[in-house]
């Protein structure tokens, strides 16, 4: 009785290894983004992550057409915005909906989202390194909801293969790099892009 | 009989033993590194004890970028001693000035260093730093010539591996040094060390590696001190 239940145990522990060993890698991408040190604009903005964003995710498959790793970077972009927003404006107020904006009282209201999101894995591209291409459309609206400016921005990281590293720890440092280029050019170049200059002009 | 048997297995492994000892030996003499340091003065150097340097690694290049861990190592070795100098950690002062000194942002050129000093942000964290050289660290090492191979095998009486690896590592670095006093690029270091590592096994694998990159940083560290401080 006592080898039936035994001979049970080690049959389903190797049929969940199994079952784990086959099932798709999840990367949850984890990062710090310090404050970027740059002059503050006088106003205040109103940001809006939609659910595309917040809950943003990329499957990369395998050669066979298999699920191979899932990237799930919606939080950490939001943790990236919330450092960086704060540093450009002198006030940034969290929308739940985009309706929300006149009564927050805010200039504008920005709204990101993820248009394209591209992962290169050194064993397929056979470099010495994970890469990260990301693509991201830019909106900065009126509080009633009109246009104001509407641009793309893309970022890139890398991180080089190492012998102890995982390949989920290279996607993470990859994608990491990827948000910290993001947050460096758009910091900088946010009052070059012709929109928002022109209403940067008429706010002063 | 089994007297017998037992010392012959006895003798085997002695012999054996005896062997994988001599390989040691030898290619312990073999696993040696060469290391070639050039200076390249183009300005008066010098630094007084309340001033700091930052040394920061070079990730622009497209096929391979400057190792985290191999500025940290420079870094370290630059500040020991008695003639240390006080060095702000790379990814601390990244962080600090963050966005001005990402890849895609730092400056490639003094002028680049000059025109960024404008901001008032940037030049004030500088000065609270005290830093008065900026190193740029450049380089990669690379593995090459990889030959041999090693074949490993487990048996109920026991296992082992036979067999012979070997391959060569060259670490190639710069270190460009540019005075924030006066935008100006002071000097360049460069460090060349090369070095080929074996894997011997005879029953258990042997490595005997030669610290190529370790050298390269414990050469480079040393010329730049001395750089720096101007003698």
């Amino acid at each position: 009785m006592i080898r039936v239940k035994k001979l049970k145990t080690v049959v389903i522990a190797s049929l969940a290894l199994f079952i784990s060993s086959c099932g798709v890698n999840s990367v949850v991408v984890q990062g710090s983004y310090p404050s970027p040190n740059i002059r503050q604009i006088p106003l205040a903005v109103g940001v809006y992550y939609g659910d595309e964003l917040r809950n943003f995710s990329y499957t990369e498959y395998s050669e066979t057409g298999k699920e191979e790793y899932k990237v799930d970077s919606g939080l950490t972009h939001i943790q990236l915005f919330g450092s960086v927003l704060p540093a450009m404006f002198a006030r940034v107020v969290v929308l739940d909906e985009l309706s929300d904006a006149t009564s927050a009282g805010v200039d504008a209201v920005f709204a990101p989202s993820i248009e394209e999101f591209q992962l290169a894995l050194p064993q397929k591209t056979r470099l010495d390194a994970y890469e990260v291409w990301v693509k991201y459309n830019m909106r900065l609206l009126a509080p009633d909801g009109g246009y104001i400016a509407d641009w793309v921005v893309t970022s890139y990281g890398k991180t080089p293969t190492e012998s102890m590293r995982s390949v989920e720890s290279g996607i993470n440092d990859a994608t990491v790099g990827a948000l910290r280029d993001l947050a460096s050019n758009f910091s900088l170049s946010f009052g070059s892009v012709p929109e928002v200059r022109d209403w940067l002009a008429s706010k002063q | 009989m089994t007297t017998d048997n037992s010392r012959k297995i006895k003798r085997i492994r002695g012999a054996l033993l005896q062997a994988t000892g001599a390989l040691a030996i030898i290619f312990t003499l073999g696993a040696c590194t060469t290391t070639t340091v050039d200076e390249f003065r183009q300005g008066a150097t010098g630094i007084e004890s309340h001033e700091s340097i930052v040394i920061l690694g070079r990730r622009q290049g497209s096929t391979y970028e400057t190792r985290e861990e191999f500025v940290n190592c420079v870094g370290q070795r630059v500040s020991r001693g008695a003639a240390g100098i006080r060095v702000i950690p790379e990814k601390e002062f990244i962080d600090s000035l963050f966005p001005w000194f990402e890849p895609r942002t730092a400056p490639l050129r003094t002028a680049d260093l000059q025109v960024l000093m404008e901001e008032p942000l940037v030049s004030q964290k500088i000065a609270d730093y005290g830093i008065r050289y900026i190193v740029w660290v450049d380089g990669q090492t690379e593995t090459s010539n990889r030959m041999g191979s090693i074949s490993c095998a487990v048996g109920p009486g026991g296992g082992g591996c036979f067999g012979f690896g070997s391959w060569e590592d060259d670490s190639n670095f710069d270190a460009r040094v540019w005075d924030v006093s006066s935008f100006a690029s002071v000097g360049t270091i460069s460090t060349d060390a090369t070095g080929q590592s074996y894997l011997p096994a005879v029953v258990v694998p042997i490595p005997l590696i030669a610290r190529v990159e370790a050298n390269a940083c414990n050469s480079l560290a040393v010329q730049l001190q001395q750089f720096v401080n101007g003698d």
